[in-house]
């Protein structure tokens, strides 16, 4: 099935198109530390990237996926109303896929983790010393098994408390395994070097996901924003 | 024909209009949750410009008969505004435009402001003094051709004049947003009551409302809670008269200042029957649009996006917003 699978929840912007052959076309762009995300400038040109190298034009496209998140607030929505629009103006169905689950669908090569690691702890950074973490046991060839912990926004401590119990054989992977080493370390889990691939939201792995998850319609697809909005008033005064 | 989407607020807005300026349609989604907050909060307006935007694209192009391949141009609200509640529609347009290779016309709000006139049945022509005054924005602008390069010869020092309906509103114990119930109140009030500031000891076309809230601050607090709830009719008719005077007598040195003798009235505040009035009352040639188009909405983007250079794709893929500032044809 030809997919169109992209995701804005992290600074990352990334694209990917699956069904093309064997290949998997990506494209992606990764904002200097301390830049803005600037999703809305790099996705489009991303997808129409991607597009073109394989040769592939909307009527062929069969599956829209986006990445609902958690994330950042304004991330989501670029992603998802510009998902939405491709979908409702080609009547080409959507499919909405954790950005967490995505995540901890990273699969690690063997050299890189140590052995007999079963559970994977998927952990963005949500600012405001919080995260968004979610969990799951994995079978013996990488696939999900069940879920350990439900999407959520909390502490970094508060999940090392929660993770500690599930002993050594976790591998958190994410950036806010990265910011939150520590603490995670300490509770028993595996976090690979900082600069490893593991840790990057990556939309091939939202493409595996979507082939088996249901599309649907294109308002049916919502942000996952775990979080009240801040009553903060933009008013002048 | 042409759809437009604007989300620079807190109304959701997407409309059809033909390349002749007439309206097929024209739907305005008001979130109207905001006004327990006292003030449009841009996360929330975000979040809810995101639940409407695809009924409110639907219903525009269902109402006008037609399908997003019936399009020959898409155009959008770039800024200035929220910039979290633009990306939604920026983002939006862009999709609904790429899907089949359209061109994007992106479109400054202030000029969809001016190009309400320009909408049929009947279209305002060029050269006139253009009036935008809302709870964003409060301009002067000389209007030379349609495009978006017009001259703003004078601008708000500090509060939007929306913002000065709003914030008398409030001191009146009206709510948010006042400027409606203001009115009504007015209607029952003597403008002649009290004297409140209209700047008019301040030189020039630049409008400024600060010091007017403040007066009427201090005349509720020297009357007292109970002699100024009696008399909150009075205030209110006061008070919005200082506003309507403090925006005729700019209008009139402008008019002189540029030697035209053609007005148009846009904008929020142009829905208030006394600022319409008085303008009428100048005795120069007057255009107000419907209040409908005075409001914000998309028809009046859709009018403007006929007269920018609109991007071919795929020029426009990369598009962003801007939140103030950033619009560098309007030039003082
Ligand atoms: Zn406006």
């Amino acid at each position: 099935m030809r997919i169109v699978a992209f995701d804005t929840a992290t600074s990352a912007t990334t694209v990917a198109l699956s069904g093309v052959g064997d290949a998997v076309y990506t494209a992606r762009h990764d904002p200097l530390p301390g830049a803005r995300p600037g999703h809305a400038t790099h996705l489009l040109p991303l997808v129409a990237r991607v597009l073109e190298r394989a040769g592939v034009g909307w009527e062929e496209v069969e599956r829209i996926a986006v990445g609902v998140g958690p994330g950042t607030f304004t991330g989501l929505r670029i992603g998802i109303a510009t998902a939405r629009a491709l979908a409702r103006a080609r009547g080409i169905p959507l499919v909405a896929v954790s950005t967490l689950q995505s995540l901890a669908l990273a699969r690690p090569r063997v050299d890189a983790v140590p052995a007999g690691l079963d559970t994977v702890l998927a952990v963005l950074d949500a600012r405001r010393g919080e995260v968004f973490a979610a969990g799951w046991r994995m079978d013996e060839a990488g696939e999900f098994d069940c879920a350990l912990l439900l999407p959520r926004a909390l502490a970094p401590e508060a999940l090392a408390e929660l993770v500690a119990p599930l002993g050594p054989t976790t591998l958190a992977i994410g950036d806010g395994a990265i910011a939150f080493r520590e603490a995670l370390e300490r509770a028993g889990s595996f976090i690979p070097e900082d600069d490893s691939l593991l840790h990057r939201v990556t939309a091939t792995n939202h493409c595996r996901l979507a082939d088996r998850l249901q599309g649907s319609v294109p308002d049916d697809v919502r942000p996952d924003y775990l979080r009240a909005p801040d009553a903060e008033m933009a008013h002048r005064t | 024909m042409i759809l437009a989407l604007e989300t620079s607020c807190d109304d959701t807005c997407a409309a059809v209009v033909t390349s002749a300026g007439e309206i097929r349609s024209s739907v305005i989604s008001s979130q109207g949750v905001h006004d327990r907050f006292g003030g449009v909060v841009p996360e929330i307006a975000s979040r809810h410009h995101l639940e409407l935007i695809g009924d409110v694209v639907d219903d525009a192009l269902s109402q006008a008969g037609g399908s997003l391949p019936d399009v020959d141009l898409v155009g959008v609200t770039r800024g200035p505004g929220l910039v979290a509640a633009l990306l939604v529609g920026v983002a939006t347009a862009k999709g609904l435009a790429a899907a089949y290779e359209l061109p994007l016309a992106p479109v400054d709000h202030l000029h969809g402001h001016v190009a309400a006139a320009f909408l049929a049945p009947e279209p305002f022509e060029p050269p006139f003094l253009s009036l935008v005054a809302s709870g964003g924005h409060t301009l002067l602008a000389r209007v030379l051709d349609r495009g978006a390069e017009f001259e703003v010869i004078g601008q708000t020092l500090d509060d939007a004049a929306g913002e000065a309906f709003d914030k008398g509103a409030r001191l009146l114990g009206l709510g948010y947003p006042g400027g409606p119930a203001l009115e009504r109140l007015a209607r029952d009030g003597d403008p002649g009551a009290f004297r409140f500031p209209a700047g008019e000891r301040m030189a020039g076309v630049d409008f400024s409302f600060a010091g007017l809230k403040t007066a009427l601050l201090y005349r509720v607090r020297d009357l007292g809670a109970e002699e100024a709830e009696r008399r909150r009719a009075d205030l209110a008719a006061s008070y919005q008269r200082a506003i309507v005077e403090s925006l005729a007598l700019r209008v009139e040195r402008a008019l002189v200042r540029t030697g035209l003798e053609r007005l148009s009235v846009g904008g929020g505040v142009a829905a208030n029957g006394a600022v319409r009035d008085r303008m009428a009352s100048l005795g120069v040639e007057l255009h107000v649009p419907a209040r409908e188009l005075c409001t914000d909405n998309a028809a009046m983007i859709a009018s403007a996006a006929r007269f920018v250079a609109a991007l071919p794709y795929p020029e426009y893929l990369d598009l962003d917003v801007y939140a103030t500032g950033e619009r560098i044809l309007m030039a003082r």
